[in-house]
């Protein structure tokens, strides 16, 4: 085990899967000299060289185009976004070609694509710098999605993102990048698609969040605790194949659930999740499950407002308090 | 403002409730959604919940009193308040809403099968109906409040609990039912029936010492009774043997009065007569365990009603009732199979049981015997009888002599399966022998064909394969 922090695990999962197989090779805007504007592809162009290492123009469309026919004869690309924002240029090439092609192939194709990149709240990056933007490709059948929360997961999810003949949308989150923890250092260390970490247990109310509001659900348990109601925390880590027999679980002990997301709450992954719950769990249910999403505003620029925006620690604890009826 | 609390209706067959005993004492402290008192239906023994907190004003109405439904039987206030008003406005409407609620109540009563009690009867089930409205008590509202909402949990777990879930009153968001509503009632719930209660304070038991014989260790007062034999030997149960001696008055409600008035009304009416027979089981123990080992499970009473059903069939007399107009045969072999009770027994009844295969009477039995134990049965499935089965097999008994249930005119008491010597073909030897006892109305049947019909039975169960 090393401690690493979020963006080094990422870095050093790309690297040891460039070692060990060729077919693996980098694609985005300034993540060659610069090692991407958040360090994940640090020095990877020294040990690699430019043709597997590529610096591509701001040209979203086309570098994902060009990786998708990578994939499609037999490479297995990861293709960089600075800020998933900005999938929004290359979503025909993302929603049209990638999510469909395996499909359209009758299967006689695979598409061994990795889409990975960070979106969300953190530093004041204004409404196309901030966004979340999952639900788009939850919502579109073709993709996987996973999202981690923690360093460790992001390597063993990272793994499985790259060895897999699917297209995978790997979303990173900007404020964990600094995170830190211990991470194995095993080559072959990788995290299964569809399965839910339990990151703290409870008998009174399930909570379940995703990537940044996973701390503040943690955050919001202790404080929950000290008023004697014990709240159970799941991270589903994949939204796509998602992990509801580990929610369902939990809910058949607590009766209760939050659902917490950072994306906007009005259609989001939370609307899809509390309806799964609602489809299969009816009866373990004590009161409705409750949603918690941005507001349905454009992210603003402002520190402050963008907190205002997203839930916050207090946001989650009068949530699980009011479906306790407390 | 002082709340009433009325006597509520658990049922729709329900007219008058039974107080068997007040939980809380006038003065007291009450809190809403807490166990106020216990009442007895002619079904079932419940408890039911406080309206409101507050002070127990008054109690109206005394334990062993038979209230109709919807009338006031005490009143929740705040200590000191004047409660003279609201008294004087229950007495004045309350005699008012009694001499409407009996009506139906003594209809029901009323024998079966005669014309005047069958259009009665129609009325006795409009009737209830049209007070609910006319007092604004909403069916499923024990409060009388208003529509009842529960969460999904509280109804999973009060299933679980066996909780009556619309006996509780809610803690949620508009009155809502939730789970800790129900995890509430579940632990205030008695663990022990009123008659173990009563039977265990009498006696000087401590309930948390008896050990229950029913589900999840509820305790009956036949568990009382065998903890006191346990102890009433050794010196320091002294006092409390000696009042156990003491006499003990049970007020006759519910289902007593019921079987009561039944039992003496079928002997003060009908000719009762007894034939009793052995009747050699080996087949039938042999084609029982035959179906058992091919997994298709079958009770020899199940076998029993097929036979008896069939015999019914050949010998119409059997299967028919005296009206003033005639003896009348029925159609249909509709059987009675008595199911025993903590507070009495009850005979729901099997339709059309020569029609049925059997695995559909056993099926059919052990629905109806559940849903008697539980106090679920409707009046549809507890009358239009035109025979019955007791069967107290379990009881060792070798045979007995039973009543008949009126306006039926059999009745079929079947005792234990006994292995016991036997004469066959010159040579003794051992057979499970089955006691049967027939009971008729000799009124409208003879002792010849009564003697045919339950020889017909007697040869089904010795070649059971005929009942295919």
């Amino acid at each position: 085990m090393s401690r690493k922090k979020y963006s080094v695990a990422i870095r050093d999962v790309i690297a040891e899967e460039m070692r060990s197989d060729p077919s693996v090779f980098v694609m985005g805007e300034d993540i060659g000299a610069l090692g991407g504007v958040f360090g994940c592809t640090r020095d990877l162009q020294k040990e690699f060289g430019k043709n597997r290492v590529r610096d591509t123009p701001i040209a979203e469309a086309g570098y994902v185009g060009t990786g998708i026919g990578a994939a499609l004869t037999g490479m297995r690309p990861i293709l960089d976004f600075m800020y998933l924002d900005f999938v929004y240029v290359a979503m025909d090439q993302l929603l049209n070609q990638a999510a469909k092609l395996r499909y359209m192939y009758g299967g006689r194709a695979t598409l061994p694509l990795v889409v990975r990149g960070q979106q969300g709240i953190g530093r004041g990056n204004a409404g196309t710098h901030s966004q979340s933007v999952e639900a788009f490709f939850t919502h579109i059948p073709g993709f996987k999605v996973a999202m981690p929360s923690t360093a460790s997961d992001a390597a063993g999810l990272l793994r499985t993102a790259i060895r897999d003949n699917n297209p995978v949308m790997f979303i990173e989150h900007k404020a964990l990048y600094a995170s830190s923890e211990e991470v194995p250092d095993d080559p072959n260390f990788a995290i299964p698609f569809g399965k839910a970490a339990v990151r703290r247990q409870g008998k009174d109310v399930t909570i379940i969040a995703t990537s940044l509001m996973v701390g503040r659900a943690l955050e919001a348990a202790e404080a929950l605790s000290k008023e004697g109601i014990e709240a159970e925390v799941i991270d589903p880590r994949t939204l796509l194949p998602l992990d509801l027999d580990t929610m369902l679980k939990s809910i058949e002990k607590t009766g209760r659930a939050v659902v917490v997301h950072e994306a906007h709450k009005n259609n989001g992954v939370g609307a899809e999740i509390a309806s799964q719950i609602m489809e299969a769990g009816f009866k373990f249910l004590d009161a409705p499950v409750v949603r918690l999403g941005a507001k349905a505003c454009t992210l603003p620029f402002s520190l402050v407002l963008e907190n205002a925006v997203v839930p916050g620690v207090d946001d989650i604890h009068e949530a699980a308090k009011q479906v306790c009826y407390k | 403002m002082a709340t009433k609390v009325n006597m509520p209706k658990q049922g729709l067959q329900m007219t008058e409730g039974t107080i068997i005993s007040w939980l809380a004492a006038e003065g007291e402290q009450v809190k809403e959604g807490y166990p106020l008192y216990e009442m007895e239906t002619d079904k079932l023994t419940i408890e039911i919940s406080a309206p409101a907190s507050g002070t127990l004003l008054k109690i109206i109405r005394g334990e062993g009193d038979v209230v109709p439904i919807t009338e006031t039987i005490a009143i929740i206030g705040e200590q000191g308040e004047d409660i003279s008003g609201l008294l004087a406005e229950i007495q004045s409407s309350g005699t008012g809403d009694n001499s409407e609620e009996t009506a139906p109540a003594e209809s029901q009563k009323a024998g079966v099968g005669d014309k005047t009690a069958a259009a009665s009867e129609a009325a006795a089930a409009g009737e209830p109906k049209a007070e609910g409205l006319g007092t604004g008590t909403t069916a499923g509202s024990p409060a009388g409040k208003g529509p009842f909402y529960s969460s999904p949990r509280a109804r999973w777990k009060a299933e679980e609990y066996g909780i009556d879930i619309t006996t509780l009153s809610g803690t949620g968001p508009e009155g809502m039912v939730v789970e800790r509503d129900v995890q509430a009632a579940a632990q205030n719930r008695p663990k022990a029936t009123p008659l173990a209660q009563q039977s265990a304070a009498e006696s000087g038991i401590d309930l948390s010492g008896v050990e229950g014989s029913g589900p999840r260790g509820k305790i009956y007062r036949k568990d009382v009774e065998a903890a006191h034999r346990a102890v009433s030997g050794t010196a320091a149960a002294g006092t409390a043997a000696r009042s156990y001696r003491e006499d003990r008055l049970v007020p006759l409600t519910g289902m007593r009065k019921t079987i009561s008035a039944r039992m003496r009304e079928s002997l003060d009416t009908a000719a009762q007569a007894v034939h009793r027979i052995d009747v050699d089981m080996s087949e039938t123990v042999r084609m029982r365990e035959s179906l058992k080992a091919a997994e298709v499970k079958v009770s020899y009473n199940d076998i029993i009603l097929k036979a008896v059903s069939l015999s019914l069939q050949a010998y119409p007399r059997m299967n028919s009732r005296l009206t003033d107009d005639g003896i009348l045969e029925l159609g249909a072999v509709n059987i009675g199979v008595a199911v025993a009770l903590d507070e009495g027994l009850i005979v729901p009844v099997l339709r059309d049981v020569d029609l049925l295969s059997l695995k559909a009477i056993h099926d059919e039995t052990r629905r109806l015997a559940d849903r008697a134990r539980t106090g679920e049965l409707t009046q549809e499935e507890y009358t239009g009888g035109s025979f019955s089965v007791s069967n107290l097999g379990m009881y060792e008994l070798d045979s007995f002599t039973a009543i008949i249930n009126r306006p039926e005119s059999g009745i079929l008491a079947v005792g234990a399966i006994k292995d016991k010597p036997a004469a066959v073909k010159g040579e003794l030897q051992i057979r499970p022998i089955c006691g049967l006892s027939l009971t008729y109305d000799h009124r409208i049947i003879d002792g010849a064909p009564a003697a045919d019909f339950l020889l017909s039975v007697k040869q089904l169960l010795e070649n059971p394969y005929l009942l295919v």
